[in-house]
């Protein structure tokens, strides 16, 4: 009786592992449940990896990647690929940021020059993108531009602003228990997911992904799109820098480039939790939420890595790995699903 | 004359890519003493070796539609690997091994580009992280450095006036590389699925082997490049050579690819890379800091992009005045024969709804 109930337990998960193996192809299962077992592994050997503060540390962690992957989903999901200028945008605004607090005009003006300068930078950038210039070579050519200016503005200097500042509330004040800037991401995400999902932009942004020819059959031209998701992406990368620099009372264009975080290079690390979240970089398909989450596993392994005494080299090679893991999955799993550009 | 005339209408990118190259040459030479002068030239040929093969790596994507964002940690990697391993195994050995592993991985991203049929910018974006760490790995997160120097003395050995064993290198192989993309079939093919993919695989053409090739020469160059900066300087970092992207892409632009695929060459290749050379080397003679250079890139590429989406806009516009005349042309055409045809049938059938 009970050896029958066992093998048919066992007949229906073989059958149900049967499914997914025609479904998706064996290559994917395999991958993901590879990868599933390495990662439970993981979880369960690393020490003091599951506790409360671990988790709020993992979030933390994830939420200035979040906030700049959030900005830069609505670029990808617009069909634009992504900004290559992520980090640089973010250069010149956490010099200006901080040019204007050591200037003591105070958090708001500060706060608002250098959005208005993300303004400008994202604007500019999607002008030329909603043109009809390749984004990936644009955004390459505005981040040499935009890192040049950061460093001739501050002479490559490390600006820094007195202790006691109108800015401290944001960098390392925290509410009930949670540092402000993870309920910052968290607001963030809330507000991109809803943006997306109820609003008339939301799903003109999904339109112009999708399809960029019937966008423009229906009136939807990718030239406004590109400029507004452009400022979108640029404003995100200026809040991270607002962000940083409040944390830190100073500012450097280098501190977005190889001193920030474990994995080198930001932009990067950016695109890498837009894709490992499963957006399409095609367009059309995905959801910030999907990068908010990406940001967070990508912290949640990290963390991981971290607590069992890796170092950087392994780790930045298991985000590339995980990226490439991601793109070569989605892929297979999309095959034949859409029409191919 | 009428074939100077003809040259400069059938390719005005490579004339303006030669004026460009002139005019920041003739700036320098004039505004610097020491500029026009063998010692600059020599080194000018020095950067162009490592430049160079970027420039010319990166022209060949564009030109197959495609971009390579990795080429960076891929030189970036040989480098490591062909410091490491000089001193233990000899330079020849870990030369072979550096650059074989380079070109292997340009073949296996070909492969899952074309297999995967995805975008490049795709794949090569995780591969940058991916090889980043490779390298960091490889160099167990240290500068590696070479204890002997005899390999950075050789390949600094001036010969012939104004190369060097690395330059001629490169010049030869600029020099095959072309051939190969003029005169075989396999290079004609590279041009054919960047310049119009969709037709050129309803014709038959199978996308993995231009693709393969493609990405094997990228990889190839940049990891011969890597090789180079590493062995010259006899240091490697594994998060270094970041500048390359955007210097190899610059040159490649100003040497007249085209983002949309399909044109440009290896000559326009070339005189984009010795433009950007004349200008980092001219910076480097007005004591300019490193920074700026980067900026003066950014700025030049910005105004080679306007320049190419200026251009496209104006022949759209062309185009479409062409087809909307020769539409009208076609209508009135019709409508006076109708007319004539109604005049001599004496108004017998009924007349036509417009």
């Amino acid at each position: 009786m009970t050896g029958r109930t066992i093998s048919g337990v066992h007949n229906r998960a073989l059958a149900l592992i049967d499914r997914w193996v025609q479904k998706y192809s064996a290559l994917v299962v395999v991958l993901v449940a590879a990868f599933l077992v390495v990662f439970i592994y993981g979880m369960v050997t690393a020490p003091n990896f599951l506790t409360v503060f671990n988790f709020k540390t993992i979030i933390r962690d994830a939420a200035l990647v979040g906030i700049m992957a959030i900005g830069l989903t609505f670029v990808t999901l617009s069909g634009n690929f992504f900004l290559l200028s992520m980090k640089e945008t973010a250069a010149l605004c956490i010099i200006a940021f901080a040019t204007s607090m050591s200037l003591g005009y105070g958090f708001p003006i500060s706060f608002l020059f250098t959005m208005a300068i993300a303004l400008l930078a994202g604007a500019m950038q999607g002008l030329l993108i909603g043109l009809g210039g390749n984004p990936i070579v644009v955004t390459l050519g505005a981040a040499g531009l935009f890192f040049g200016l950061g460093s001739w503005w501050s002479d490559n200097l490390v600006l820094s602003f007195r202790r006691p500042h109108g800015a401290e509330w944001l960098g390392t004040g925290s509410l009930f228990g949670l540092p402000n800037i993870t309920i910052a991401f968290i607001l963030i995400a809330i507000a991109a997911e809803m943006t997306l999902r109820y609003t008339t932009f939301g799903r003109q942004v999904y339109l112009i992904g999708a399809n960029r020819a019937a966008g423009k059959a229906t009136g939807h031209e990718n030239l406004s799109m590109a400029i507004k998701v452009c400022i979108i992406a640029s404003v995100c990368s200026a809040f991270v820098a607002v962000a940083f620099s409040a944390q830190v009372s100073s500012a450097h264009v280098n501190y977005f480039s190889s001193e920030f975080g474990s994995s080198g290079d930001m932009t990067i690390m950016v695109i890498a939790t837009v894709m490992v979240g499963g957006n399409s970089i095609m367009g059309g398909f995905g959801s910030t939420l999907r990068s908010s989450l990406g940001a967070i596993f990508i912290s949640t392994v990290d963390n991981m890595m971290v607590l069992h005494g890796f170092n950087s080299g392994p780790r930045v090679l298991a985000v590339g790995l995980m990226i490439v893991f991601s793109i070569i999955v989605f892929a297979l799993l999309r095959r034949g699903s859409r029409a191919l550009e | 004359m009428s074939r100077i005339k003809d040259w400069l209408a059938e390719s005005h990118d490579l004339a303006f890519a030669i004026l460009l190259a002139m005019i920041v040459y003739g700036y320098f030479a004039v505004t610097n003493e020491f500029f026009a002068t063998h010692r600059t030239t020599f080194a000018i040929m020095e950067r162009f070796a490592v430049l160079g093969l970027v420039g010319l790596a990166l022209t060949l994507c564009i030109i197959a539609g495609e971009i390579d964002l990795s080429i960076g940690s891929n030189a970036a990697l040989s480098a490591v690997i062909v410091v490491r391993f000089t001193d233990s195994l000899g330079a020849e050995t870990a030369l072979l091994i550096a650059v074989g592993v380079a070109t292997l991985i340009g073949v296996i991203q070909g492969y899952f580009i074309a297999y995967l049929r995805i975008r490049a910018i795709v794949l090569t974006v995780g591969t940058l992280m991916l090889l980043r760490g490779v390298a960091l790995f490889v160099a167990q997160e240290k500068t590696v450095m070479l204890t002997d120097f005899t390999i950075p003395d050789f390949i600094a050995t001036k010969v012939l006036g104004y190369f060097s064993p690395a330059s001629l290198l490169v010049v030869a192989m600029f020099v095959v590389v072309g051939l190969f993309m003029t005169f075989t079939r396999y290079g004609r093919e590279i041009y054919a699925i960047g310049g119009a993919r969709k037709e050129a695989l309803a014709a038959g053409i199978n996308l993995q082997r231009p693709m393969i090739i493609v990405f094997a020469i990228s990889g190839f160059c940049a990891g011969l490049g890597g090789c180079i900066i590493g062995l010259r300087s006899g240091t490697a970092q594994a998060l270094g050579l970041q500048y390359l992207l955007l210097a190899g892409t610059v040159a490649a632009f100003i040497g007249g690819v085209s983002i949309l695929g399909g044109r440009g060459g290896v000559v326009g290749a070339a005189i984009g890379t010795l433009t950007v050379n004349f200008l980092n080397t001219g910076l480097v003679f007005n004591v300019t800091p490193a920074f700026m250079v980067q900026l003066y890139l950014g700025v030049l590429l910005m105004i080679v992009i306007m320049f190419q989406t200026g251009s496209r806009m104006f022949d759209d516009h062309q185009r479409r005045r062409q087809i909307l005349s020769d539409v009208d042309g076609r209508r009135d055409q019709l409508l006076r024969r109708r007319a004539a045809a109604l005049h001599s049938g004496q108004g017998g059938g009924g007349p036509g709804a417009g």
